[in-house]
């Protein structure tokens, strides 16, 4: 049917069919400001104005917005320069976006700013709390909302006419700025508050305590603007489905009903008959090789043990087939075509089974590869077996031992994109895809086998990502979409929808641990062990290094006092098993979250138990600086171990900020605090997790950069880093600009092309700031040896023979050379000389950086709670985290990072987790049921950087991408158990769960 | 599928097209909860055009144009408060904007807070054709049958009786596990309703006392078992909830 609609008040005349939704409608006309993220309307990334209302324009038919005025993103603003052209500029609230950090992966922004512009039209002087309503139909899974929350309030203060103070600023004494007085009445309606300049400078920038190491710098330390921010505020199309191919066929998967079973005939002869296809896919069709889909260096450190396609399925939701077709509904259409003879097979769905000599055996194929200890024979995608030192010793001079069962949940990442690739073939026959991932060159290499061409006729091209969170660190689907245009030769678009994204994704590995802890009278730890069961579903992707992680990690930070510092006994044992659910993979915190989970709860109840203050016991215990890494000499992913040495700890920094913070000496252990006044059925709580993470992983991880000179002065900086919205080409280009002295605007980022920016590993063990930053500024510092070497020819040219200068002398500032007395020549001119003028150049640098250390982050993370003791209904009323990452880079992003960790983290405490049937089917199958949190019911989040200078690094930085991930659901746990004494020792700690632990409490009690 | 799309302009149309044998033809009202991507072909009448989005009092009764959205019912003035918060509790803010009474009552189902609420307030809905009045309760009992053929014009019910509204929820945002709302008139009915599981919300009682409210909620919810919680965690919190919207009433009485 012929429709008409008003975009941006441009009439559009188009063919649409009933069922068309006004969001494909949209992104056909090439309005790609408007995403995809779900189709239940649940996630708002979708969002469109229609009649000024924000709208879920996949809960709209096309036809139905017939008569209205739409406006999109594209109609809000647009960059003030373009050449000759003088525009208006951005809208303030798109301003506002970008100077308050609100903006991390870009997918959500403009709906976000759609909806506050729709609210700022009605109601100019909202408070926080209409702000959060506003901003509620919009998922946020990078930023915990508190930064877009804050540049609503900004941009509606600079609407309102009144002066707003600028963010950015060089005193570092404004730096730590105490947080304005948090008061109910600061937060509420109950009259207007005024507004409160301290309060929306000191919430968006975190309470940064400076090391005295750390000099003074330019650029280094400064909450610069994301220098992809104003295009993700314009909404322009930098996604990889933003993308418009003459001929792109669409592609989808037809997936297993079953969890366990062999295809004894599959019959796609209708299916192809079907106008509109233009090839199907089954296991017959294309070369069988084996590969993992893990995003991991060579050799990848696990079994080879998944197809393409295979004559057998392993989960529910496990790939049968491929189709291309001229439309994605006629690709659904072909998919019911797809005629499949399934021989079900016993499925094991309790990893506890899986060992069982008479398990069902899920990977039988002649071609699997092993890796270690894996053996398919008993369903073992890995082993592990770290013992250090001598815990029987330990444990046999311990006067208490304490045991305790712990579970932790499979969970998703659920990032608002969904996994997208768009491949291609080129005009010289290249393959190029262009997919949201976070290891490029990783999908590169592993792909070429796959697909029967050498890595030299492939491209991956990373365009921006919306979120990733360990993901992508897959080859996901790149091979679906890649084979279908090897079939056809045409461009295919393959995106997953949300069901199939919970069905057929990764997710956090679930494990069953065991913890065992000696400990004397004093409260010092003699010995700690665990053992595991990890649960990597059908394939072993990630599954041996996510586990060694929970041991290399969590395992490492308590090491016992005393003479038990100089030789903990630590043991770590753990089978990772096959089943019949989908496959874990890598998700941020890899492992950790995991680790620490039992660690801090069973920490928590030795400390009470001892009658030891827990903050005490754990600093009385945990590793500093100066010491050994006890797993250094054990563990490394699968490869030779090397002994490390701790180099920085800011723990009991982190501590005492975060205790303060919280008020924590006038809560804890204060009975008066736990009620709440009139309610005798509430139970307040305050509890604490100590954790510490990794920065990337020594002797493996590997970054290059170059950067190349332009005419006037700027420079190009290439880098195969991957920036997922986190903000890793600002931090990169921080670092090249302050080495280069420029402004960061004089550094053009393009990152993560295989053909054109040198290897990255990508983004994951949070190692981009650390060793990308490293290759960034080795390369930046051969491009200032070259200017100086120019500049002192030039500066002594035109002095003619008096004051010479030589190289050494000369400092690069403000985008100029600098001689000592105070001549100079801009960058501009030196640029001119090299490239036109006399012995001619290109003024380049190129580098790359490995590390033999991995130093890890160290934080403290605090949680307040009040438990509803009828009903078991968990409350989390605050989350304060003092992170120690060593020096920061940018304390906007870096707090991003911590805000967006740290709500990640809060589903994994209370209402995050992933549960299947008798038959192996997933109960959470959509955003409704699969609750991610939303900007109106969070708690208040607070970030302290504790600094301090680690020495490996040329600007002391170490991580902070995974370490908020791992300390808030023991925080919480351990609130739980402060405000009501109940032990809640599997996470998520849901109403039900806590309700029947204190049944059982009454009943002990005889109550 | 939907295989067809009608905008009439006049009621008349839209019942002449919703009473069509074939193609199965449905109302369509904001489109938030309708499946767009079903595999058996359906065809649908957009009804906004046909003047369904007023809103007013009349006498004590408000009425409720079947597409006056959600958040347009949130914004009337002296609405009672927990009728609020179950509409936030129900939908975030742009879903609020675009999602029906109308549509939103038809689509409930045990875990939809405004539907519990409505319910316990007794909402009267009026269908067409024959401008025939039926409780919400009786509709949601017969409610397969009642939407072949028949298009929700109006909703009325009394804004000024005393309401409450309980839930649990794992988060302040999430679909509830279990929640309440208790409505009571000036003549000292109440009316109890429950949600949190089932295809339908459930009325637990209508009546005069509010003796054996609490009995009566846990026995409402003693077989509320699914892959979300178990029948006894439900049942027992019923019973809460239902004494908590009492005891909120009971209070505010007080005050009054």
């Amino acid at each position: 049917m012929e429709i008409s609609l008003l975009i941006n008040q441009q009439p559009h005349t188009l063919e649409v069919s009933p069922h068309e939704t006004l969001l494909s409608a949209l992104r056909r006309l090439g309005y790609f400001g408007a995403k995809f993220g779900c189709d239940t309307g649940e996630c708002g990334v979708c969002a469109v104005l229609v009649d000024g209302k924000p709208l879920n324009s996949c809960r709209l038919l096309a036809a139905q917005a017939e008569g209205h005025v739409i406006e999109t993103i594209e109609s809000l603003g647009q960059h003030p320069q373009q050449g000759w052209k003088q525009t208006e500029g951005l809208h303030p609230i798109q301003q506002a976006f970008i100077e308050s950090g609100a903006i991390q992966c870009g997918y959500c922004t403009p709906a976000q700013i759609l909806a506050a512009y729709h609210l700022l039209e009605h109601n100019p002087n909202p408070t926080e709390a209409e702000v959060r309503d506003a901003l509620s139909g919009v998922l946020c899974r990078c930023t915990g909302y508190l930064k877009p929350v804050e540049a609503v309030l900004r941009a509606a203060a600079m609407l309102r006419g009144e002066a707003v103070p600028p963010l950015a600023f060089g005193d570092r004494e404004l730096l730590s700025l105490p947080l304005a007085p948090q008061s109910p009445a600061d937060e509420e309606g109950g009259g207007q508050p005024p507004f409160n300049e301290a309060r929306t400078q000191t919430k968006i920038l975190p309470k940064v305590i400076l090391s005295p190491n750390v000099p003074e710098h330019q650029r280094i330390g400064k909450p610069e603007k994301k220098v992809d921010a104003v295009k993700l505020a314009q909404g322009k199309p930098a996604f990889a489905a933003d993308f418009e191919m003459r001929g792109l066929l669409y592609a989808k998967v037809l997936r297993s009903p079953y969890a366990h079973a062999r295809i004894k005939r599959i019959d796609t002869s209708r299916a192809r008959a079907l106008p509109g296809v233009a090839a199907v896919l089954t296991w017959q069709d294309i070369p069988r090789v084996v590969y993992s889909t893990a995003g991991q260096s060579d050799p990848i450190p696990g079994p080879l043990d998944t197809f393409s396609l295979d004559n057998k399925v392993r989960f529910v939701g496990d790939r049968v087939a491929f189709v291309a077709a001229e439309t994605p509904e006629i690709a659904e259409q072909a998919l019911k075509l797809i005629e499949v003879e399934y021989e079900p097979l016993p499925a094991i769905l309790d990893p506890a089974q899986a060992l069982d000599p008479q398990a069902p055996r899920i990977h039988d194929e002649p071609e699997y590869v092993n890796f270690a200890e894996s053996d398919p024979t008993r369903n073992l995608a890995a082993h592990i077996h770290i013992d250090i030192g001598d815990v029987e010793k330990g444990f046999a001079e311990a006067d208490y031992i304490f045991e305790g069962d712990y579970e932790v949940p499979k969970v998703q990442q659920a990032h608002l994109e969904p996994h997208v690739a768009l491949s291609y073939w080129d005009e010289d026959d290249r393959l190029v895809i262009r997919t949201s991932t976070q290891v490029p060159f990783h999908a590169r290499r592993i792909l070429a086998p796959v697909l029967g061409l050498p890595i030299k006729r492939i491209r991956v091209i990373k365009p921006r990502i919306g979120g990733g969170f360990g993901g992508k660190q897959e080859i996901l689907i790149e091979d679906v979409a890649a084979h279908l245009t090897i079939a056809t030769g045409r461009p295919v678009l393959y995106e997953m929808t949300r069901e199939e994204e919970f069905i057929a994704a990764r997710s956090r590995h679930p494990m069953r641990i065991h913890l065992k802890t000696g400990v004397k009278k004093d409260g010092t730890i003699t010995a700690n062990a665990m053992r595991v069961l990890s649960d990597t579903g059908a394939y072993g992707c990630h599954a041996l290094t996510v586990t060694g992680n929970t041991g290399h990690k969590s395992m490492a930070l308590y090491v016992g006092d005393g003479e038990y510092r100089k030789s903990p006994n630590i043991q770590f044992h753990a089978d990772i098993v096959y089943t019949n659910h989908p496959p874990a993979g890598a998700f941020r915190g890899y492992g950790v979250p995991q680790g620490f989970w039992p660690v801090e709860r069973h920490m928590e109840k030795i400390a009470r138990a001892l009658h030891l203050d827990p903050l005490e016991f754990r600093l009385k215990n945990a590793l500093r600086a100066g010491e050994l890494h006890p797993f250094s000499t054990a563990w490394s992913e699968g490869r030779e171990p090397r002994p490390e040495v701790i180099q920085t700890c800011g723990l009991e920094e982190c501590v005492r900020q975060g205790k303060a913070a919280i008020g924590w000496d006038q809560k804890f252990g204060n009975p008066a605090w736990h009620e709440v006044p009139g309610k005798p059925h509430l139970r307040r709580g305050i509890g604490v997790a100590l954790v510490m993470q990794g920065t990337a992983i020594p002797y493996l991880d590997m970054g290059g950069a170059s950067i190349k000179m332009n005419d006037d002065g700027s420079f190009n900086l290439l880098i195969g880093a991957t920036d997922l919205g986190t903000g890793s080409d600002t931090v990169l280009a921080q670092m090249a600009a302050e080495v280069l002295g420029v402004e960061l605007e004089d550094v053009i980022v393009y990152s993560s092309d295989t053909d054109f920016t040198p290897f990255d590993k990508g983004a994951y063990a949070s190692s981009t700031t650390y060793i990308s930053g490293a290759a960034v500024v080795k390369a930046a510092q051969q491009v200032a040896e070259r200017i100086r070497l120019r500049a002192a020819r030039m500066l002594n040219k035109a002095a003619n023979g008096s004051g010479e200068v030589t190289p050494e002398m000369l400092t690069l500032r403000e985008g100029r050379v600098f001689a000592p007395d105070g001549r100079s020549v801009t960058l501009a001119e030196v640029a001119h000389n090299a490239l036109h003028h006399e012995d001619q150049e290109q003024i380049m640098g190129v580098a790359s950086f490995y590390s033999p250390v991995s130093p890890p982050p160290f934080a403290a993370q605090f949680a307040e709670v009040t438990v509803d003791i009828e009903t078991g209904q968990v409350t989390v009323d605050k989350l304060v985290m003092a992170v120690d990452s060593g020096v920061i880079v940018n304390p906007i992003t870096a707090s991003g990072q911590i805000e967006g960790g740290m709500t990640q983290a809060l589903g994994y405490a209370v209402c995050e987790e992933m549960r299947y049937d008798e038959q192996g089917r997933a109960r959470e199958r959509d955003l409704r049921h699969y609750h991610i949190f939303q900007a109106h019911e969070m708690p208040e989040l607070e970030t302290i950087f504790v600094e301090t200078f680690e020495p490996s690094h040329p600007f002391g930085v170490k991580a902070v991408a995974e370490i908020p991930m791992d300390g808030v659901a023991p925080a919480v746990g351990n609130a739980v158990l402060d405000a009501c004494g109940v032990n809640i020792d599997d996470n998520p700690i849901t109403p039900e769960k806590v309700w029947r632990a204190l049944q059982a409490q009454r009943q002990e009690q005889g109550v | 599928m939907i295989v067809e799309y009608h905008r009439p302009q006049t009621l008349a149309e839209a019942l002449e097209l919703l009473q069509r044998p074939q193609p199965p033809t449905r109302p369509l009202g904001g489109g938030t909860a309708f499946d767009f991507k079903g595999d058996q072909p359906v065809a649908v009448v957009d009804v906004q055009s046909l003047g369904l989005d007023a809103i007013e009092r009349q006498g004590n009764l408000l009425q409720v144009g079947a597409t006056v959205t959600l958040q347009t019912l949130l914004e009337f003035p002296e609405l009672p408060l927990a009728l609020g918060d179950a509409i936030c509790h129900q939908a975030t803010y742009n879903l609020r904007h675009q999602a029906t009474v109308g549509g939103s009552l038809v689509s409930a189902n045990g875990r939809s807070p405004f539907g519990v609420v409505m319910l316990a307030l007794d909402a009267q809905l009026t269908l067409m054709p024959g401008e025939r009045t039926l409780s919400y309760g009786d509709f949601l009992a017969l409610r397969d049958e009642f939407l072949a053929g028949h298009l929700i014009t109006r909703i009325q019910f009394n804004p000024q009786v005393e309401l409450a509204y309980q839930a649990v929820a794992r988060t302040p945002a999430d679909l509830p596990i279990v929640c309440a709302a208790l409505a009571r008139w000036q003549s000292g009915r109440i009316r109890l309703a429950l949600g949190g599981w089932g295809k339908t919300p459930t009325l637990v009682l209508d009546g005069q006392g509010h003796e054996g409210l609490r009995l009566a909620a846990e026995s409402a919810f003693s077989a509320a078992a699914d892959e979300w919680a178990s029948a006894e965690y439900r049942s027992k919190i019923a019973g809460v909830l239902a004494k908590r919207c009492w005891e909120q009433i009971a209070a505010k009485a007080k005050e009054g």
